[in-house]
């Protein structure tokens, strides 16, 4: 190699790896971090994207030198030179990104080894996970669908599902980890910046997958004390609450359910508004025709809904008061 | 092996010549010469290609705007799990095994497959397990809705009606007629190869399609019995799924993805066994490092059986068997990277011309390490807890299957079209095609990486307004369009060449290998005599030794 093909490959080499950088630094492609977890999450994938920019470079100079300077001639069909390989340089090509990826590995280990310690007094909040809702269950038993956070504080959070694969992610928390029916799995974070965040599914669990969402908010931990100290203002299901709009929010019905009543407009389910009319049309008393409705979801249909889309688990999920209530609650809310 | 008769045209005449099964159609139906069987498979799943790059289309225009109603959310996910299915099951991995028909036994210097008929039988398989497959469309409640990957327990316990069943039993269809057809292969190459044919001396092409071969032997059984627990578990009442009765959902994405890992380099390996026979070609150089490029084949085959759970990182295995899955994850990561740096060397210094089969090769090499390296991010197991089921992940997958495999396959049709059809495709609508998908494809999938990174689940049919998401999902969606409108091209190229496409000689290109050595199309008993093979580019050989004898 000449002097002069040294200097074209490097100046391709850094063309290449200005634009990439460029791409890299002006579009926006990471949410700002919001926990300490997602701080040291950025930093292992800043650590690869460097290497993937150098390595990216590196192969576009050499396809664009080649591409440029080995142009043939037109009507030229002789030979290149008849190089059969060169064992010292498979060598090279086989060490480096060796040594590359161990790195990222070792960097990898150390992010997801720090991430995984939850220290000595975590927050442990239950995530219940079913279609398509989350609950948050805190530690003094009460059940809402939002989920508060303190700052500065570790949480654990421990998820788990009633009826397939649901996933928790919040982007700006640098962390996601599935709901697997039949076990329990936990992830560990430290809020660090006050906020707003959506929570959102990102395992196919069906129908409503795309509008299967919540919301995190992280409040400043003087904040969260005296919203957990008087938060008993909303009692839900799972705390034993009866109260029929309580029950109707806890279960996640608003998740599906058009009801004005309730202040839901989810779009998986049939609407809630007109269930007068509904029983009338299969011939049932109102009363006897919602809490059928809610037990066994495939006995009466509504038009143009296939069997099976709703959970038939609230016949377990729910106890025989709060579903009175909420039976009655919808009753005297509906047309 | 081929009868006597076929050894000689008059005599082949004589035997078939008044025969029913010499019809125009009845010849295709009852074929089982490699090359028409390669051929059914390439033809067929172009058509599969068509169906599934508008079933894309439909998921684009969905995702085109927010809160759209052009696809209700059902049938959104009937679309994107025919359309994954589809891709993978009817496209990708049936058409490298069309390659490898037609190739196989020209490239290694035999008649034909070791079993014609078998042969035969992994086509037809294919065409029903395929029409099985799409027939879910038809089943009560719609197709299939859980995703390519179809977890449990919504695949079992939460999906009515039968679409998952037809699903399940195309799939196990074409698991016999790949395992049919991986059989054969092995056998052709260990047995048929000509006198000379060494390891060390065989295309590149047939290192891969091997490697595929031995793949496809070792994981699809794993397959099989994966369906069929699912299909009890839905039909028959057994729990091995289900957590209630002591089943795991874990349990089925092990034995799916110990399949769906080595699944990926099934598709990729012989793509890359086409590139490395362009690309000699066409730089009139030997490959760098043939005996490299080879057992890399090999590594990357070994390593793809002990990667598998870095799809399940998320689901909470212990931080250990995380740890072993994300080095053996990240160490694939390196004879691939020799593959690319020994494609490097070889256009180093070569006499590059480039035809259409080049350009796709070379858009090959700088898409898929792009994709490659969007893998480095994936295996590390943190940053997939960040990213995986996002659309970063759909943009990785696209830029290893299309941008790979697809590229590759494009490469190939370019180049061994004149050896299949005996005339050339045409040059300036083939560097349309490839511009038109180059740029479709990189408006397409690139802004889908910064959507994944931003917070935008994979399978969802419709997002929330507000934002840059609108801005990269519009951008998206114009660039599938383009790359319909490259392959429009395509179609428009295959119909004007075929009735006055350049006639093509035995060897335009000036290649390496045996196929090159008979007419184009090849005779149905492939070669006439075949000369001794002492290396490995024994066409290049044959055209020096006639040009010594010219000037004697």
């Amino acid at each position: 190699m000449t002097r002069g093909s040294i200097f074209k490959l490097f100046a391709y080499a850094v063309v290449a790896g200005a634009i990439t950088t460029a791409v890299a630094v002006f579009i926006p492609w990471l949410p700002t971090a919001a926990t300490r977890q997602a701080d040291r999450m950025w930093f292992s994938i800043w650590f690869a994207e460097i290497i993937a920019i150098v390595v990216f470079a590196v192969v576009a100079a050499a396809l664009i030198y080649c591409v440029v300077e080995f142009r043939v001639k037109p009507g030229d069909t002789s030979d290149g030179p008849p190089t059969h390989g060169h064992t010292m340089l498979e060598i090279i090509w086989t060490a480096i990104p060796t040594v590359i990826v161990i790195a990222i590995t070792i960097v990898a280990a150390i992010v997801i080894h720090d991430n995984g310690k939850a220290g000595t007094n975590p927050l442990v909040i239950k995530v219940v996970t079913q279609q398509f809702t989350y609950q948050f269950e805190y530690p003094n038993g009460k059940t809402f669908n939002i989920l508060r956070l303190p700052k500065d504080r570790n949480v654990k959070l421990d998820l788990s599902s009633k009826d397939v694969i649901h996933s928790f992610w919040v982007p700006a928390f640098g962390q996601k980890t599935d709901a697997v029916p039949g076990i329990t799995t936990s992830i560990v974070i430290t809020p660090t910046r006050t906020g707003y965040y959506p929570i959102i599914c990102t395992q196919l669990c069906g129908l409503g997958h795309a509008l299967m969402r919540s919301e995190a908010i992280v409040l400043e931990s003087t904040e969260y004390d005296s919203w957990y100290a008087s938060a008993g203002e909303a009692p839900a299901a799972a705390a034993g609450g009866t109260d029929g709009k309580s029950v109707y929010t806890a279960a996640g019905c608003g998740a599906c359910h058009v009801f004005t009543a309730g202040g839901s407009a989810g779009t998986i389910g049939s609407s809630l508004d007109n269930l007068s009319v509904d029983a009338a049309k299969a011939g049932e008393e109102l009363n006897d025709f919602i809490r059928s409705s809610i037990t066994d979801p495939d006995t009466f249909l509504a038009p143009g809904y296939a069997k099976g889309v709703m959970p038939s688990t609230y016949k377990s999920s729910i106890s025989g008061a709060q579903l009175d209530s909420l039976v009655q609650y919808l009753a005297e809310n509906t047309k | 092996m081929a009868s006597k008769a076929n050894h000689h045209p008059s005599a082949a005449r004589q035997r078939f010549g008044s025969d029913w099964r010499a019809g125009r159609i009845t010849a295709w139906l009852t074929t089982v010469d490699h090359k028409r069987v390669g051929l059914l498979y390439i033809w067929t799943t172009l058509g599969f290609f068509a169906v599934g790059g508008v079933l894309a289309l439909l998921m684009r225009a969905q995702l085109a705007t927010p809160n759209e109603n052009f696809l209700t959310r059902g049938s959104y996910n009937q679309v994107l799990t025919i359309h994954g299915t589809t891709m993978i099951f009817l496209v990708i991995v049936p058409i490298l095994a069309g390659f490898g028909n037609f190739l196989v036994p020209l490239m290694i210097g035999a008649r034909d497959m070791a079993f014609p008929r078998l042969n035969a039988l992994s086509y037809w398989l294919f065409l029903l397990g395929g029409i099985v497959l799409l027939s879910s469309f038809w089943a009560g409640h719609g197709a299939a809705q859980g995703g390519w990957t179809s977890y449990v327990p919504l695949s079992t316990l939460h999906m009515p009606g039968h679409g998952e069943d037809f699903w399940i039993l195309g799939l196990h269809i074409l698991s016999i007629s790949s395992l049919v057809g991986a059989i054969n292969f092995i056998v052709t190459i260990h047995n048929m190869r000509t006198s000379g044919m060494t390891w060390t001396r065989i295309p590149l092409f047939i290192w891969a399609i091997l490697t595929y071969a031995w793949l496809l032997v070792i994981v699809l059984p794993t397959l099989s019995a994966g369906l069929t627990m699912m299909l009890l578990d839905r039909q028959w009442g057994t729990h091995f799924f289900d957590p209630v009765h002591g089943g795991s959902p874990i349990l089925y994405q092990h034995v799916f993805w110990f399949f769906g890992h080595p699944e990926v380099y099934i598709m990729i390996l012989p793509a890359m066994g086409i590139i490395s026979e362009i690309i000699p070609v066409f730089a009139r150089k030997p490959i760098f490092g043939y005996k490299a490029v080879a057992y890399s084949t090999v590594g990357i085959a070994f390593f793809s059986l002990l990667v598998w759970a870095h799809h399940m990182f998320s689901t909470g295995l212990p931080v250990g068997l995380d740890s072993f899955f994300m080095l053996s994850s990240m160490v694939i990561a390196v004879p691939t990277g020799v593959k690319i740096f020994n494609w490097l060397a070889t256009l180093w210094r070569g006499n590059i011309s480039f035809d259409t089969p080049m350009l796709w090769s070379l858009g090959f090499i700088g898409v898929f390490t792009l994709g490659g390296l969007s893998g480095i991010f994936l295996a590390a197991f943190p940053i997939d807890w960040q990213l995986t089921d996002t659309y970063f992940v759909v943009a990785h997958l696209h830029y290893v299957l299309f941008g790979g495999s697809m590229f590759a396959v494009f490469a190939g049709l370019y180049y061994w079209w004149p050896k299949m059809f005996g005339r050339l495709l045409d040059e300036r609508l083939g560097k349309l095609h490839f511009a038109l998908v180059l740029i479709g494809f990189n408006v397409t999938f690139l802004p889908q990486h910064f959507l994944g990174l931003l917070g935008m689940p994979r399978r969802v049919y419709t997002y929330r307004p507000g934002g840059i998401w609108e801005v990269y999902n519009v951008i998206s969606t114009v660039g599938s369009f383009l790359m319909a409108v490259g392959m429009l091209v395509f179609v428009l190229n295959v119909v004007i060449t075929a009735r006055s496409g350049r006639r093509a000689s035995n060897d335009p290109w000036l290649a390496d290998t045996l196929e090159w050595y008979t007419t184009s199309p090849p005779p149905a008993w492939n070669f006439d005599r075949l000369p001794y093979i002492s290396n490995a580019r024994p066409l290049r050989d044959v055209r020096r030794r006639l040009e010594a004898e010219r000037w004697k």
